[in-house]
């Protein structure tokens, strides 16, 4: 896979989520960029089961368990500031049979689906972050195909990223940030879904606490 | 806590169980040579594959009596493959005239930081082996005769010894558990290889 970009679109003033990726995927058609079917990535979280934790003698750590429609048949699993271990579709099955010893945060389930779009070397995917029922957010993952080192395209994927996103732009992802030289692979497409997981995670906690503080300033 | 058993349904979950069905037994290494010419003889045509694999056995301690198991094996001669990670099951106890021992198994091709994620999970490094040896296959049975090789300094796969003067042969088979009749083919192969080497089911729980 090519050097690719995940960032989060902000949703536009007094609009839904529907209706930004309408316009996000509008300016791409105009672009030029060919519809070429849809794509998933989605993320569990599994925590340490409170009885191995006393053995371990350390905090429960947060394990993700992520799988794009890119690679079908590999599982990704992860650990924030941790190692990404790419696996087969197996991998699943074993997690159920360590029910014991990890627990999945069932409410965290969180995923990201839309379209794929091909503009020349260019794959861009918007997608719709959801958690349950509800859309709490807007991915867009630009991959860059001939190229799979990170600091010998960044320029010019920054580039493409502002014709289409304008201000939203994002800054250089901190996966390049270390191994400027090291080849691309897709456990580091995988590491930048789950931090914009965890931020829409965090948006949507810090917005429930805001509204709670409003409504109940507003009562007294 | 162990898994949940796993009954002779296929299926559980929407993932299909895969059984392993296993026979094993053993040669003296000056045996070895005339066991190889049969086994070249009844199995499948192919060319002679030989194999040096690292084997890592990890545990994962909860408050539960029994560890969690899992087996990190990496090939030492074929570069470029993946680490190979498998979970097994406790022996199903039940007909005592299934011929072969059958255990729930989970297996998983993964990349080169196998080790490191299983650490970072909670898993600790129980024991390690090199095994040496070859590999034979008649339709979806897989024979391997293979030695183990005990690991003199942890991690280094170079400095290793002999653990006995005699080579292990399993016979085994993956398949979707409820599928016994393997067993009975198992059986069968495992007829012809006699008197070179007695194939048994072998109870591990017996040996500890």
């Amino acid at each position: 896979m090519g050097v690719t970009c995940v960032s989060q679109m902000p949703v536009a003033e007094g609009k839904s989520v529907q209706q930004t990726v309408e316009l996000l995927t509008r300016k791409l058609e105009m672009l030029g960029a060919e519809k070429q079917g849809t794509f998933c990535v989605d993320c569990e979280t599994y925590h340490t089961a409170a009885s191995t934790l006393g053995s371990q003698g350390q905090a429960g750590k947060l394990m993700y368990v992520m799988h794009n429609s890119e690679y079908p048949l590999s599982c990704f699993a992860l650990f924030e500031n941790g190692p990404c271990l790419v696996a087969d579709t197996n991998f699943d099955v074993l997690m159920v049979k360590l029910k014991g010893f990890f627990q999945s945060a069932k409410a965290s389930k969180i995923e990201t689906r839309g379209t794929r779009y091909q503009y020349c070397d260019f794959l861009v995917k918007v997608g719709t972050v959801t958690m349950g029922p509800s859309a709490r957010g807007i991915s867009v993952e630009v991959e860059y195909g001939p190229c799979v080192v990170a600091s010998d395209c960044w320029s010019l994927l920054l580039e493409f990223l502002q014709s289409f996103l304008g201000s939203h732009t994002p800054g250089a992802p901190a996966v390049f940030g270390s191994r400027h030289d090291a080849v691309y692979s897709p456990a580091d497409t995988m590491v930048q879904y789950m931090e914009l997981f965890n931020k829409i995670r965090k948006q949507q906690q810090d917005g429930v606490i805001d509204e709670a503080r409003n409504s109940s300033s507003r009562l007294k | 806590m162990e898994a949940p058993p796993v009954t002779m349904m296929p299926v559980t979950g929407g993932t299909i169980n895969m059984m392993e069905y296993l026979l094993q037994g053993s040669v003296l290494d000056h045996s070895l040579e005339s066991l190889i010419h049969r086994l070249r003889g009844l199995c499948d045509n192919m060319e002679p594959e030989t194999f040096v694999d690292h084997e890592m056995v990890f545990l994962l301690k909860g408050q539960q009596a029994s560890p969690f198991v899992l087996r990190a094996r990496r090939s030492l001669d074929r570069t470029g493959a993946p680490w190979h990670l498998r979970y097994l099951g406790q022996p199903e106890m039940g007909d005592k005239n299934r011929h072969a021992l059958v255990r729930n198994c989970v297996d998983i091709a993964t990349s080169e930081n196998l080790t490191d994620f299983l650490m970072e999970m909670g898993f600790r490094m129980d024991h390690e082996f090199v095994a040496r040896g070859h590999l034979f296959r008649k339709g979806i049975m897989k024979i391997v005769v293979y030695k183990v090789f005990r690991i003199l300094v942890p991690g280094n796969t170079e400095n290793t010894e002999a653990l006995s003067l005699s080579y292990l042969v399993e016979l085994s088979v993956v398949a979707p558990a409820g599928q016994d009749v393997v067993s009975d083919d198992m059986r069968n192969f495992a007829e012809q290889l006699k008197p070179l080497v007695h194939l048994e089911k072998i109870d591990p729980k017996r040996l500890m």
